[in-house]
């Protein structure tokens, strides 16, 4: 299962053809010949690095294609993870039960894995048929032996060096349907490989990058349906998402999230503001199968910190949409921060949960966003049902009995900030890193960074792919040593705060829950950790090296439970939110088991 | 004092050009400081000194020239390969704001 074959990827020749090589020094008619005088330049060149192995030996991997049974059903079957979220309701708890507080002081290293880049390392791996997918900063997909971390395949995307990211190379995982494993890149392109071999089976072209677009997150798959949305807000895109046909690549539908003329929403921005009001989908949705409903969500409307431009509510920026999964129609919409002028993009990690909610069964979907509050909503209509902080420092707004936030004057920027505002742009919580739902204890764990910020407004300039976020948040908090962050354990019933397990860096790594009482998750440190879900006492940790910024999940083969985190963190993020800068970068996945 | 040392003394000491006469306005300097707050920083440059991947204005490391007419060039034109694209004539006041950039960036610059 292990034959690595590279492959040279026609866009590599190319380059090298077209300039990839060092050019040789013209030679002038007075000197000596040199030793490949009269031999092809390109000829003479060393041969372009591979940047993708195949794998021929297939033994091993007979579980068939992953089916639509299957995602729905999810990681309930243990020795499987493959959804972003765990499952279509985006819960990430796992089924495993020997993963308990008695237990997980036992947990040993099984194997690691180098992703060999820099940058954050978001991943959330995807397992299934005995093979984990990971992914890494800069679009490397590694296939690897679950047990063992053997290699079995390997693509490294070239990338091009404009790239237009805000805010780091990221990615945060693949989607796996049939015999495809989907992962989308930063510069806006879906590709699709065989789950086995790794052969490239197409890749599509999402937007023009050069335009300001990426994409980072995880594919989500409905049907015959890969749903992906881009990144772009801080280059005032026109935000969407898409479906494509897991097939062949062809796009089915786009969902704009901002208006066009003429189109319900236009009305909330000022003048053509619309027309590059950002509003991104670059976060992973939700899906219920038992209505066929589709959950996504919105980030910030463009320019980011100087809405003097864009006045209005800003509809369907830092939105919960609800959509038909099939045409991509909105069925209704939630509008977390309108007119937001803090970058509180809306589009944390949503939870699909069943409660009783004031005496009542409700189907919800909850989330603790960005802007610092957990928001309980029914999710077969939009309805608000409550909001309340989950932070221990907000002060920018209350929430009035509708969901709409009431905003302290003093928090809009000024050209002059003085006042201190809490939250600051990254949250809270964020959609960079995941949250995790005990259905046992009707909880949700997420990780949280505690910092205020003082927020500046400038002059924006929209150029089409050059940043346009006209202001720049203060990181006041961070250079005054006073950042610090929470994993927090809130009830899902009443928003209620159950416990905070503190750390003295922002907390900004994803959530594990297991059936045992576990919460995994990690620290800018460099530590794995793993907390007690009924009370958030530290049982176990384990120093893996650089900074945590990935998505925990666990699985179970052959008896052994296993737990996947990622290390590797973003020396300049960790600068901006009082991280530690001092520790070196680089990914690397630590696998740990109990038998 | 000689031609040439005129030359060379104006040369040592700066460009003397539009960013040099708007250090002596603080209008200019203000408006410099907003395009500059607005549209190279957020998640960009930065008035921290810290490690980042996107260079720090305000020392005396220049990675496409510290003149005045090169900072000018660079924020004009942009830098091949990277994600910083030039402004062109696209400030509301055309050259004159890039001219205000310019000089935002000398008032603040550290001692070399």
């Amino acid at each position: 299962m292990n034959l690595l074959r590279p492959v040279m990827l026609s866009l590599c020749l190319l380059l090298t053809v077209q300039g990839c090589s060092d050019p040789q020094p013209a030679s002038s008619p007075s000197e000596p010949s040199s030793p490949t005088a009269g031999v092809d330049p390109v000829e003479a060149a060393a041969p372009p690095l591979p940047t993708h192995w195949t794998n021929e030996d297939l033994s091993g991997m007979d579980a068939g294609p992953v089916s639509p049974s299957m995602l729905v059903a999810g990681n309930r079957v243990a020795n499987r993870w493959i959804q972003y979220g765990g499952d279509y309701a985006n819960h990430r708890h796992s089924p495993i039960t020997r993963l308990t507080p008695e237990a997980v002081p036992n947990l040993r290293v099984a194997w690691a894995f180098p992703t060999g880049t820099l940058g954050q390392f978001e991943v959330s791996p995807v397992v299934y048929d005995g093979v984990m997918y990971v992914t890494s900063s800069y679009n490397r997909l590694f296939a690897l032996a679950a047990t063992t971390g053997e290699l079995i395949w390997r693509y490294d995307h070239a990338q091009p060096d404009d790239l237009r990211i805000c805010c780091g190379p990221i990615n945060r995982g693949v989607a796996i349907s049939g015999d495809s494993v989907l992962m989308a890149t930063l510069d806006a392109r879906l590709l699709a490989f065989h789950r086995k071999t790794g052969q490239l089976l197409w890749d599509t072209t999402i937007a023009d990058y050069r335009a300001g677009f990426s994409t980072t997150s995880a594919p989500l798959i409905v049907k015959n349906l890969a749903i992906i949305g881009v990144a772009g807000g801080e280059y005032g895109v026109r935000g969407f998402f898409d479906a494509y046909d897991i097939n062949d690549g062809q796009r089915v539908w786009r969902h704009y999230t901002l208006p066009a003329a003429g189109q319900p929403g236009e009305e909330t921005w000022s003048g053509d503001s619309y027309l590059r009001g950002g509003s991104p989908a670059w976060t992973t949705g939700a899906y219920d199968p038992e209505t066929d409903t589709l959950y996504w969500t919105t980030g910030n409307p463009a320019p980011d910190w100087n809405g003097d431009a864009r006045m209005g509510d800003n509809l369907f920026s830092n939105s919960l949409i609800a959509l038909n999964p099939d045409t991509g129609e909105r069925l209704w919409h939630f509008q977390f921060t309108p007119h937001d002028v803090w970058d509180y993009d809306g589009n944390s990690h949503i939870f699909l949960v069943d409660i009783t909610y004031q005496g009542r069964a409700v189907k919800a979907v909850v989330q603790a966003n960005r802007n610092g509050f957990f928001y309980i909503l029914d999710r077969s209509n939009g309805e608000f049902l409550s909001a309340s902080s989950y932070l221990e420092q907000v002060n920018w707004a209350s929430i009035d009995d509708k969901g709409r936030p009431e905003v302290d004057a003093a928090a809009y920027p000024t050209e002059e900030p003085s006042h201190r505002v809490c939250p600051g742009n990254i949250g809270g919580t964020n959609g960079a890193w995941s949250g995790a739902y005990s259905p046992d204890l009707k909880t949700v764990f997420v990780s949280s960074v505690e910092a205020c910020q003082l927020f500046q407004k400038g002059i924006s300039v929209y150029i089409e792919g050059n940043s346009f976020m006209g202001g720049a948040p203060q990181p006041s908090d961070t250079v005054s040593g006073r950042a610090y962050g929470n994993l927090s354990a809130i009830d899902v019933q009443t928003g209620a705060v159950k416990w905070r397990y503190r750390d003295d860096q922002p907390m900004m790594a994803g959530t594990l829950s297991t059936a045992g009482g576990v919460v995994f998750s990690g620290n800018l440190n460099g530590y794995a950790l793993a907390l007690d879900a009924a009370d958030g006492k530290l049982l176990w940790k384990f120093k893996m090296g650089g900074g945590v910024r990935s998505q925990p999940i666990a699985y179970e083969i052959d008896g052994t439970a296993y737990v996947a985190i990622g290390s590797g963190s973003w020396a300049s993020f960790e600068t901006f939110t009082g991280g530690p800068a001092n520790i070196p970068e680089g990914g690397h996945l630590f696998v740990f088991a109990i038998p | 004092m000689p031609l040439v040392a005129v030359v060379v003394l104006l040369t040592a000491c700066g460009d003397s050009g539009p960013a040099d006469r708007m250090l002596q306005q603080p209008e200019d300097l203000k408006r410099g400081r907003n395009l500059f707050v607005g549209s190279c920083m957020g998640y960009c440059h930065s008035m921290q000194d810290a490690k980042k991947d996107i260079p720090y204005l305000f020392d005396c490391e220049w990675l496409h020239g510290g003149s005045d007419d090169q900072i000018f060039t660079t924020i004009t034109n942009g830098v091949e390969g990277t994600k910083m694209l030039g402004v062109g004539n696209k400030l509301p006041e055309g050259s004159t704001d890039t001219w205000r950039l310019v000089a935002f960036l000398k008032s603040e610059r550290r001692p070399c």
